[in-house]
Formats: structure tokens, sequence, C-alpha cells
């Protein structure tokens, strides 16, 4: 358990360390480019070596962090100078920085591990792998940037590797159409993003996160520049967090492989927004607008979120609206001062999620299909995927003494300090958490099997080993990361029960308002006992079926029919936005620059594209010419337009 | 023996050219050594250029109007290294060509020799004569192919370079006729001293410099040519046009614009000018590259959009603070970057395009599975044209807009930002076809040891760069700043 005993100091740990885990997976990265042609097979355990090194050097960094009392160590270099523009290369290592990387790097390992099964035989084993080293690279250099620079670099090639991963199978139109929607929506995010970070570096000149934090809390610059710089972040923040408005890329994102659902879209990458305005907390603090849009949009995105999940028949999508859900959660916190719940939050989510998915993947291993009205009974045949289900759930639910009832019932209590309604929504999300989830459980390993999806040999894309018919057990690579993140799930929980791993990332941040974490009963009891609610109800549609899932839907059903559609803002953004508005305009646009920018401009230079007689011709018939009088016609409006601006 | 001495780069590279054409006549069974020859003189040429470095005594020579300094010395290195590339790139193109073998890379070395001249000159009429040095190779070489389309590349290059040429003289006579001198200096301080009571001829002088070299730059409106000699021309000639006689016009654009026609009411002039230009250059260039369908017309408007890029680091010279070559510093660095990104971005094209035979970009499909090689350098090249990191373009272009916004240049860097957006739809449409698109031929393509080794070293260039930008952009600072007693 942790214990600070000291007050921080600067951690000792080597820079070169710092710099090695972040090398280690791009150079298995780098070898899988240049060998893999020859030796698919060992791409794979190329990248187990190098992201286990990252992840056994995360640890080193961990205890050298905690043995420091999570003080902070910044090891920086000038990059490059333009004038009055540096920009520093550097790494930066607190308690923060150190949690985040062995979250990153342990549950990155273990989807290696169980990669190893689930992309067996894949036509692109290689390339899989390869995406993957890139991917965790990324994530490990956005924690440890020291600078907005370089974290902006590296939140950039996060979203490149997670457009490649989720459009991995881009053969298929929904993947590759998916993998495009997640790029240009997160996108959108990161435009502000760029905004926040053009916008503070122009009235302050720095890129540095700490001078950042200093300058911000300390009301060195303007207090409309700190709100919109943090409205910025947390734009970009929103994009990659898939926060309300722009959430609608995170569902569809499930395309991709499930171990990469597993790693990027529930465990680390869609936590990286919540890390970011985490990191900046100190500037959200300053500016108290901004705080607050993070509170109350992290707070709608829960409930939304959670509402559609409650209708889903997909098992992935229904983890991944809890994942939103879940995001939410984390950006309430941080709105309602709760830096420590959020991030707690973060990190025993990131384990069970990570089960959680993991266990969708090793259910649609065995049935070949993700519909839940496909399975049925699976409990019997894959007992390993089943009790570890139950436990992510369990943890997800908030029962104790799971991980997740600690975390959620730190960011309830932060909540209900901050305004009761955000307390309600946490409180009500709660209650379909628990119900959504044993909903998927009861659909999916109880009653009995509906016989999942039949292979179709005849699709050369599908690459289905066994019987779909006659599910079994998925293979021990697959099952031994599950019962490893089981641990994680039950025990993650108990680091911050005396308040230590609050103290130990509470001193990331240069200065604080936030108290130590505390216990309150009363939060505590209620949130469990709505969970448990929530258990009952799905025990009762779902098991004992004393009113049946069609009845309900049936009494709520304009209700039912606005989660179903997702609150029509797919609609909204394909068929208004993108069809409509981008489309057209596009097409328009592209139409005008045809017709008069190029046929006005480059009519005679057809030549080229003409008949050959032509083309022999072309210097006596008017071509050569007009580029002549261009020419002229260029240095006369030259000089005009000089004695014009400035006459004699 | 000084002016020999300080001409010596030059002289080793024009060496080399004659070795070349008499080891063609006399030993013609040993025609594969011609490209090692010139790649010898090109090596010499450097190694005299070190070791003026070395000497760290920089003199002028041919009575002043020939000049050795940070700033040509940076430039016969990139010279050097542009044409070695080249060579590089043209042996598989001229092996199979066949005929004047010696002729080809003799005229190469020719043109190099003029763009070194080029950059050192400080006297209007060495600085004619060399323009003219490096143009009629080139006006040759881009009718070296034996097509009708290669003839027409050459015929337009010439005929059009003339009269750039005649414009330029023009400008250069007026220049003459006010200050009664060619040397740059001279013509500087009289101008200084004398005030704007010349300022009418001047301007017209001016625009007449800007027309003359702008054709060589590819700056609207003196850039109609373009496309069709890249595409017409033979790819290793377009290779070269679209970097080494760019990077010479820009040289001698900058020093002839600081050193003679710094004088302030000037300089407001023509930052104006270049600012315009700029903004115009860019968004004629990449609104017409996003239709093209043939790449290497698609290059030429690229080419033509970079060259708008270049122009905001000439306009930026108000720049706070006394930095006013903080712009022409971040030409140099532009240049070099450019100049790896482009040819690499070519020597692919050449490999690629010899072997399926079609430079439609729809042709590219698939290529990944083809040749892996060629497929991720020429993504990675035009990753740097777009400028994103980690390459040499991204720091280029983040250099070069900095010192826009220090000189109150700020629409202009917005303009430029939102052309990069409208340059990324079609260098990532070729990156798309790469990885992504379907080919029905899936036959490897094998690449040869000299486009392997061209290309390897165009995207290393890129990459470490990219990586670790300080020495370049000291040596560019350093070649700057000799400007900056003006």
């Amino acid at each position: 358990m942790l214990l600070l005993e000291s007050a921080p100091h600067v951690p000792t740990i080597a820079e070169g360390i710092l710099w090695a885990i972040l090398a280690s997976p791009i150079v298995a990265w780098a070898l899988i480019v240049l060998y893999v042609r020859k030796l698919p097979k060992i791409a794979g355990w190329l990248t187990v070596a190098g992201v286990g090194t990252a992840c056994a050097l995360s640890f080193v960094t961990l205890f050298n962090v905690i043995d420091a009392s999570g003080g902070i160590a910044i090891h920086t270099h000038e990059w490059f100078t333009a004038g009055n523009l540096t920009v520093h290369f550097g790494v930066r290592v607190d308690g923060l920085t150190a949690v985040m990387l062995v979250v990153v790097t342990s549950v990155s390992l273990l989807v290696q591990v169980y990669s190893h099964g689930y992309m067996a035989g894949d036509p692109g084993y290689g390339r899989y792998f390869a995406h993957m080293c890139l991917f965790t690279t990324s994530m490990l250099g956005l924690v440890l940037a020291d600078n907005l620079f370089m974290m902006f670099m590296f939140w950039e090639l996060v979203g490149l590797s997670s457009y490649l991963l989720i459009g991995f199978w881009f053969h298929k139109p929904s993947a590759a159409a998916a993998a495009k929607k997640a790029f240009i929506v997160t996108r959108v995010g990161d435009l502000g993003l760029l905004a926040g970070m053009l916008l503070i570096w122009s009235k302050t000149g720095t890129f540095q996160v700490d001078e950042i934090q200093k300058i911000a809390s300390e009301g060195l610059v303007a207090h409309w520049v700190v709100t919109w710089f943090a409205l910025g972040i947390f734009a970009g923040a929103a994009g990659k967090s898939a926060q309300f408005p722009l959430h609608v890329w995170l569902p569809d994102a499930m395309e991709g492989p499930t171990p990469v659902s597993a790693l990027i879209h529930a465990a680390t990458m869609v936590a990286a927004g919540v890390y970011l305005v985490a990191r900046f907390f100190p500037v959200f603090e300053a500016s108290g607008d901004a705080r607050l849009v993070v509170a109350w949009i992290g707070g709608i995105t829960a409930l939304i979120a959670a509402t559609i999940a409650l209708v889903q028949t997909d098992f992935k999508r229904v983890l991944a609206y809890s994942t939103i859900s879940q995001l939410g959660y984390m950006m309430l916190a941080l709105g309602a001062f709760g830096y420590v719940a959020a991030i707690f939050h973060l990190f025993t989510h990131a384990f069970f999620k990570a089960l959680l998915f993991l266990g969708s993947g090793s259910v649609n291993h065995a049935t070949n299909t993700f519909d839940m009205r496909k399975m049925g009974g699976l409990r019997k045949q894959m007992p390993v995927t089943y009790w570890t289900f139950v436990i992510g759930s369990l943890s997800l639910a908030g029962i104790f003494p799971l991980a997740g009832f600690w975390s959620k019932d730190e960011i309830l209590l932060a909540a209900w300090r901050e305004s009761r309604g955000l307390w309600i929504i946490g409180f009500s999300v709660a209650f379909m958490t628990a119900a959504y989830m044993f909903r998927a459980i009861f659909l999916t390993f109880h009653g009995t099997y509906k016989g999942g999806e039949p292979v179709d040999h005849h699709d050369p894309d599908n690459h289905f080993h066994g019987d779909p018919a006659h599910p079994h057990e998925s293979p021990w690579v697959m099952a031994g990361p599950l019962a490893v993140l089981a641990v994680p799930a039950i025990a993650a929980g108990w680091f911050n029960i005396n308040g230590a791993f609050g103290d130990f990332i509470l001193h990331a941040l240069p200065e604080t308002t936030e108290k130590g974490s505390e216990f309150a009963w009363g939060i505590a009891i209620s949130s469990t006992l709505v969970a448990l609610a929530g258990i009952f109800v799905a025990y009762a549609v779902y098991i004992r079926e004393w009113v049946t899932s069609k009845t309900i839907r049936e009494g709520f059903a304009p209700l039912a029919m606005v989660f179903e559609r997702k609150y029509f803002l797919d609609n909204l953004y394909e068929d208004f936005f993108v069809r409509t508005v981008l489309q057209r305009g596009w097409n328009r646009l592209l139409e005008l620059n045809d017709k008069y920018v190029v046929d006005g401009i480059v009519n005679g230079s057809a030549s080229l594209a003409g008949s050959v007689s032509r083309r022999a011709g072309v210097v006596q018939n008017g071509q050569f010419q007009t580029y002549g009088l261009g020419f002229a016609a260029g240095v006369i409006v030259v000089v005009v337009a000089v004695f014009a601006a400035h006459p004699l | 023996m000084n002016g020999i001495d300080v001409a010596g780069p030059q002289i080793a590279v024009l060496g080399a050219a004659g070795v070349i054409l008499l080891v063609d006549a006399l030993v013609p069974q040993q025609r594969r050594l011609l490209p090692f020859i010139a790649l010898i003189g090109l090596a010499v040429s450097a190694l005299w250029t070190i070791s003026w470095v070395a000497r760290d005594d920089y003199q002028t020579a041919f009575g002043g109007t020939l000049s050795l300094d940070h700033f040509s010395v940076f430039f016969y290195f990139l010279f050097a290294g542009i044409t070695a590339m080249v060579v590089l790139a043209s042996i598989d193109w001229v092996n199979r060509e066949g005929r004047g073998q010696g002729e080809y890379y003799a005229l190469v070395l020719t043109a190099c020799s003029g763009l070194m001249f080029l950059s050192a000159g400080r006297d209007l009429i060495t600085i004619f004569i060399a323009l003219e040095l490096s143009s009629i190779p080139q006006y040759v070489l881009a009718g070296w192919g034996k097509d009708v389309r290669s003839s027409e590349a050459g015929l337009k290059y010439l005929l059009l370079g003339a009269i750039a040429s005649s414009l330029l003289l023009y400008g250069m006579a007026l220049l003459y006729g006010v200050t009664g001198t060619t040397m740059l200096a001279e013509i500087g301080e009289t101008i200084a001293w004398s005030g704007d009571a010349n300022r009418s001829v001047l301007v017209v002088a001016m625009t007449l410099l800007i027309a003359g070299f702008g054709f060589k730059m590819a700056v609207v409106p003196f850039q109609m040519w373009v496309p069709d000699v890249y595409q017409g021309a033979p790819t290793p000639v377009a290779a070269y046009l679209s970097v080494g006689s760019k990077a010479a016009a820009f040289a001698v654009v900058t020093r002839i614009f600081f050193e003679a026609l710094g004088a302030r009411f000037l300089s407001d002039d023509w930052s104006n000018v270049f600012a315009v230009l700029a903004a115009v250059t860019m968004t004629v260039g990449n609104v017409m590259a996003i239709v093209q369908t043939d790449i290497k017309r698609m290059l030429g408007y690229s080419s033509i959009a970079q060259a708008g890029n270049f122009l905001v680091g000439l306009a930026a010279i108000s720049v706070a603070g006394g930095e006013f070559t903080l712009g022409a510093s971040g030409v140099l660095f532009f240049l070099a970057a450019y100049a790896f990104t482009n040819l690499g971005v070519f020597v692919a094209v050449i490999a690629i395009s010899q072997k399926i035979g079609s430079d439609q970009i729809r042709d590219y499909a698939g290529m990944w599975k083809r040749s892996p090689f060629l497929s991720l350098g020429l993504a990675f090249c035009l990753v740097s044209l777009t400028g994103i990191p980690p390459t040499a373009g991204f720091w280029a272009k983040l250099y070069i807009f900095n010192a826009g916004i220090r000189a109150d240049l700020t629409w202009l860097v917005v303009v430029g930002v939102l052309n990069s957006l409208v340059s990324a739809y079609y260098y990532w449409g070729v990156i798309r076809q790469l990885f992504t698109g379907a080919s029905e031929d899936s036959t490897a393509i094998r690449t040869s040891p000299s486009i392997g080794l061209s290309l390897g070293v165009a995207a290393a260039g890129v990459f470490v760069f990219g990586i670790l930008p300080m020495p370049l952009i000291s040596a560019a600072r350093d070649a700057a700043a000799i400007f900056a007693q003006h």
C-alpha cells in the first residue's frame, strides 16, 4: 500500500529511463515495419517485448516517484528556436504521469498478449501489431511530454493510430466509414485544442505545462485568456474522450478489432482527454466558467450515454456507451473539483473496462457475433469469461468492495458538494449502469443458447475458427489476460482507502484547493443501494420475466425510440451537416473550381491531354502567347498596384 | 590564383563536366562510369567548399563580383547535394534512353555551376551570365526526351525563359541607369544616399526583377509554364527544375533585394508585393493541384504553392527587434528542407512511373503491396510537404509562419495555414491511393541501388532534420546574417 512519508521531493529517476519507456515500443514498431514481411509471426512477440520493457520501466518509474513522495521531475531541452518562438523537447514525471504510465503499459501489455490469440490467422497480423506499437508510443509520449507542443504532436499521433486501427479491416465499408468518422469528429475538437494552444502561446510565449499552470493560477494573464484556453483544451478533450456532442464516433469505432476497443477505446486513448484536463486542472480552477462547462458537459454525457446503453442489442455497443458514460463521470468529477476522484476513476475504469471488452471479444471468439439476441446460456461453456465478466460488471456497477465502488463513490461525493443537480445525474447514472450491465450479462450468459452467427465460408474476410453452434472457452492467451485483469478490477480501489493515492497524484499540481478524499457513509450506502436496485431490475426483467422488456418498451415507446435513435444526433450530423451542407457544398466548390478557375486559367494548356497534332502545333495556336501575355499583365498589375498603394 | 580558389567549387563541377565529355568521346565502352565522375566532381566541389569553411577566411574575387560568404557557402552545399541526388536519380532513365549519356551529365553539371555562380554573384552582369549559364543547359535538358511532349516542354521553357530574361535584363538596365553601377552593394549605397528621388524608375526596375526571377521561382503570374514543363520534361529534369533552379532564384532574389534594394522606402514596397504574391501564388497552386490526375502535373502545382510559402519569408522583413533577416533565414531553411522533400517525392515518382508506365495518380493504387519502400518514402515526403511533424517540412512551415506573424503579416499566415489544409487534401489523396487502393497488377517493383540510395538519403534528411532541426537552422541563420549589416 502506498504511504507517503515525507514531503515531496524531486524523483531521482534517470532521464534515460523515461526516454527508454518512450523508445521501446517504437523500436518494436520499426522492427516490425522493416522485417515483418519476412517473419510475420514474430510481430506479436516483438510487440510484447517492446511494451513489456516499457511496462517494467514504468513500474520502476512509479516506485521511484513514490519514493519521492510524488515530487515532480522535469528534464527539458531546447528543440527549435526561431525568433521568440522556442519549442522544448522534454519529459516530465510526477504522480499523475507515473500512474498513467503504469495504466497504459500494463493494459497494453495484457491486450497484446490477448491479441496473439484473437488476431491469429488474420492476414493483417503484422500490420495490426505495428499499429498497436505506434499507438502505445504515442500514448506514452502524450503522458510524458512536458510541454503542450509535444503533447499536441503525440495527441495527433494517437488520433492517427486510432484511425488506422478502427479502419483495420478497411475492406469492410462500415469499418472504413467508422474510421473516417472518428478521424473527422475528433479533428473538430482538435481544432479547438490548436486554437487554445496558439492563444496561450501568443499571450504568454510558452508551451511549458508548469509555466502555463503557474501563469494561470497566479492570474498573470487576462481572465478571458484563461477561460478560452481552458475551453480550447476541453474541446480537444471532448473530441478524444467522446463527450457530448462529439461522442458520436466512439460507438462506431467498435468496428475495429475488439482488443483495440479494449485498449484504445476503453482504457487509454479515450481517457487521454480526461488526462489533458487533469494536467491543466489549475487552469480550469482559475477560470471557473470553464470548469462548470466541464462539469455539466460531463454530466450530460454520462446521462445520455447511459440511457442509450439501456436499449442496445450489440454486446460491444453496450460497452461503448458505457465507456462514454463513465468518461462523462470523470469529466463531471473534474468539473466539480474532484481531480483525485476523476484520475482515480480513470485508473480503476481502465482495468475493469478493458476486462469487459476483452470478455466481449472472448464471447465473439466463441459465437462469431456481437448480437446479444443470438447468444444466451454461455456461462456453462465459458466459465472463465463469465466469472471475470461478472467481476468487471460488479466493479463497474460500483458494488462494495470492488474497484469501481471506491472511485465512483468519490465522484458522487464531489458532485454532491458542487451541486445537487450534478449529484442527481450521477446517482441516476449509477442505477442505469448496473441495470444495463446486468441486462447484458443475463442476455449473454444466462437462459438458453440461441446458436450464434453461422460462419459464412464464402466470405474471404472471415477467418473464424471453430463452430459457433458449439461455443467453447477461449484459449489461454485470451483467458489468461482476463484472469489477470480481474485482480485490479477487484483490488485497484483499495489504494485510496487511506487517501494515499490522492495525496500521491495531488503533488503533481502546483497548488490545490482540494481537500483529501474522505468517506461519506450516506453517499456510499445510497449509491450501493441504487446499484443493487439496477441489478434487481435487470434480474426481474430478463431472468424472472415478471415484466417483459417488450412491455416496458411499449410503455415508454417515445422515450425508447429517442434512446434507440441515439437522440437523433447521428441524423443531425450525417444527414444534415455532412450530406447536405458539406458534401453538397464541397461538390459545388469543386464544380466551380473546375468550371471557372481551372478551365479559365488553363484552357490552353489542355494541349498535353489533347491530340498529337494539337500538341505539335501548340506553340503557334495561342497558348504560348497567353503565357507571355500573363507575364506582361503581371508586370503591369504589380507596378500599378504599388503606385496605387503608395503614390509618388 | 585567388579568383580560381574562390571559384573552386564551380570549377570542380565544370571540370567534371569536361572530363565526362572526354570520357564519353574517347572511351565510350566505359560509359557507365559517367555518373560516378559527376558524383566525384560534386564531391570535390563540396570538399573545396569545406576547405573554405575550415579556413574561415571568406573573400571576394574578380573585382568583387563573386563573393564567397556564409550565404553562398550554404547554397554551394545545397546545389552540390541537389545535383548529386539528381544524378543518382537519372542513372536508370539515362541508361534506358541510351543516347547522349555524356552530354546529359555534362549539361546537368554545367547547370549546377551556373546555380552556384548565381548564389555567389554580387554584380548584376555576373548574375545575369550565371542565370544564362544555368538556364541554357536546363532548356536542353527539358527537351531531352524522345517524345513530342518533351520537345514541347523544352521549347516552351526556352521561349518563356527568353521573355523572362529580357524582362530581367531590362530591369537591370534601369537599375544601372539610376545608379550608374552594376555592383549590388554600390547600388544599395547610391539608392540610400539619393533617397526616393528616383522611386518611380526603381519600382519599375524592381517589378521587372520580380517578373524575371519570378519565372524561375514559379510565382504567379509568371508560373504558367510550370505544369506543362514538369509534365513534359523527363522526370529527373523536372526534379532538378523544381528544387535547383527554384532555390537559386530565391537565393539571388534574397541577395539583390536585401543588398541592392534594401532602402526602407523600397523594401516596404517589395515586401508588400511579395506578401500579396505569396497569398495569390499559394492559393492558385493549391486550388489547381486539387483537380489534377497526373502526378507530375500535380507536383508542378504543388511546387507553385510551395513557392508561395517561401515568399512569406521574403515578405516578412519588418520583424520587430531588428531581426529583419528572420524571414530570409526562414526561406533558406525552407529551401533546404524542401530540397530533400521534393527530391524524395520525385525520385519515388521516377521509380514508380518507370515500372508502371503511367503518371496517373489512380495507377498508384495499392503500391504499398508492390513496393513498401517506395510507398513509405513517397508517403513520408508527402507528409513533409504538407507540413506535419516529425518532418523537416513541418519546422520549415512553422519557422516561416512564425516570421510572418512577427512581421505583422497575420492575415498572410492565416491564408498560408488554410492553404496547408487544402494541400493536405491532395497530398493525402496520393497517400490513400498508395496504401488502400486495390491494384490489378501485384508484381513487386524492385528498386535499383541508385534510386534506393537517393530516396533513402532524401527521406533520411527529411526525418533527421524533422527530429533535429537546429543544425540546419543555425546554418540558415548564419547565411542570412550577412545581410544584417545593411
